[in-house]
């Protein structure tokens, strides 16, 4: 048997993990599984901390707060373990998911499935246009506001940028869909 | 009106643009052509303002031009007054409740006097006086194009910078931005790779190659007589292929009846 190649040991590896953590309820379990995972990423460990923390911070916070509050209105107690174990898990998994991202080359990962690659390739190669077209929203309000563009300017030229993000997410998705069919992707 | 000097622009490592060097005079009008990718939208944002060469110079009015000096109230102000670019995605430059607005939102932020009227009267010029009140994303590519175009003609900018203005105009548009060009008194440069189109939009072409670099720069009848350098530029490819023909032409020795023949044949790019 060959050898494993690295990156899609590692891709197995994390997703292991990942539903492994998902199956934990015991805080005190993710909190060992938080040290492992944190002295994995070693000297890349505080950073990733913190990147995952903001990036985690905003929807754990909100999702705590209102099952929070409405415990306490319904039955007059806080969950206190529910609420740690689900912060924990979130913490978690976004730490994971951000060490697998700096480890590994997903091309690679992937490289034993055509098809895989391929949609990665699609996945990446749109999102890197669609980067490129909001960048082109910026310069566009940019290049026409005479004076510094105004709060009313930018929050239009802002929603225009979403929405069109969104209309051509989803027409992207349908032609991309269309196009492997055309090319017997789905047979 | 603008020099540029030796001007060189990458994005992460690749280059887009190397040692450009040129000049336009006041009222001057030129083609920029060149291949997909050859760097000429990139260009177009540098002689906007919109991103920062990466090496060498760009002075408009004698006046250095990047992002960051531009920060500056004055020369921001009469720049972005001066100075207008058609995106080659009009999308982006349209972001206004209706197309009346668009086109008045230049107006309104140099506190001009004259609003609604000069709305009418470039709304009447490009055509789209019936498309004032429609929203801007419900148009069509080319009623978004000529929509850009009067937003950007409201304040009166004296250099144009036209990213594939005809990219999304049918040919009838087509016709009327070709005359529409010729008539305006401003500087103009106008990115294209419509070999046949080119010579009605400018006397000059810019030409920039595949390695990014400007390879001809002049009238642009000789540049288009020479087979050896549209072929460089990847603007024209030679090929084989097959014809059916009733009269042969001139330059062919094929006998003179109907058939099929096949031949290698010389050919440019419109599409
Ligand atoms: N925002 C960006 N980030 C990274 N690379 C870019 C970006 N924009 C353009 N490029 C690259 O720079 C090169 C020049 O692009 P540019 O858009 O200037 O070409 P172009 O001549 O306008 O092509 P086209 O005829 O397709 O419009 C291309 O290789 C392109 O992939
Ligand atoms: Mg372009």
């Amino acid at each position: 048997m060959p050898a494993l190649p690295v990156d899609r040991a590692r891709l197995i590896a994390y997703l292991t993990a990942l539903v492994t953590f998902s199956f934990l309820t015991s805080p005190l379990w993710l909190g060992a599984g938080l040290a492992a995972v944190l002295a994995l990423a070693g000297r890349q460990g505080p950073r990733l901390l913190r990147r995952a923390l903001l990036a985690t911070l905003a929807f754990s916070g909100a999702a705590s707060a209102t099952y929070a509050a409405l415990s306490w209105w319904t039955q007059h107690r806080l969950p206190l373990d529910w609420l740690l174990a689900a912060n924990l898990r979130v913490l978690l998994m976004a730490l994971l998911t951000f060490l697998f991202i700096a480890r590994v080359n997903l091309f690679r990962a992937l490289d034993f499935s055509r098809r895989l690659t391929f949609l990665l390739t699609l996945a990446v190669s749109q999102s890197l246009g669609l980067r490129r077209t909001l960048d082109d929203f910026r310069l566009g309000l940019h290049s026409r506001a005479i004076r510094p563009a105004g709060l009313k300017a930018r929050y239009r030229a802002a929603a225009r940028a979403a929405a069109w993000l969104l209309d051509r997410a989803l027409a992207n998705a349908h032609e991309s869909a269309q196009a492997l069919q055309s090319r017997g992707f789905f047979k | 009106m603008i020099a540029v000097e030796n001007l060189s622009h990458h994005y992460g490592g690749q280059p887009t643009l190397l040692d450009l060097g040129f000049r336009l005079a006041p009222g001057e009008k030129a083609v920029i052509l060149g291949a997909n990718g050859c760097g000429k939208s990139t260009l177009l944002k540098i002689l906007d303002g919109l991103i920062a060469p990466g090496a060498g110079r760009y002075l408009y009015d004698g006046e250095a031009i990047t992002p960051l000096r531009l920060k500056a109230g004055g020369l921001r102000r009469r720049f972005r007054q001066e100075v207008g670019l058609l995106f080659q995605n009009p999308d982006v430059m349209l972001f206004n409740p209706t197309v009346a607005d668009e086109i008045a939102f230049g107006p309104r932020q140099l506190g001009l006097a004259d609003v609604d009227d000069r709305v009418a009267h470039w709304a009447g010029k490009t055509g789209v006086t019936h498309l004032l009140p429609r929203a801007p994303f419900s148009l069509s590519g080319g009623e978004k194009q000529k929509t850009a175009l009067a937003a950007l003609l409201a304040v009166e900018p004296k250099l144009l910078l036209l990213d594939e203005p005809t990219a999304a105009l049918d040919p009838r548009s087509t016709g009327w931005l070709v005359d529409f060009l010729a008539g305006l008194k401003q500087t103009v440069l106008c990115s294209t790779h419509n070999l046949s189109l080119a010579p009605e939009l400018a006397p000059r072409a810019l030409v920039l190659g595949e390695d990014h670099r400007l390879l001809y720069d002049g009238p642009i009848e000789r540049f288009l007589m020479d087979e050896t350098a549209l072929v460089q530029a990847n603007l024209a490819h030679i090929h084989s292929h097959r014809h059916t023909y009733f009269r042969a032409p001139a330059h062919h020795h094929h006998p003179l009846k109907k058939g099929v023949v096949e031949h290698r044949h010389f050919h440019t790019h419109d599409w």
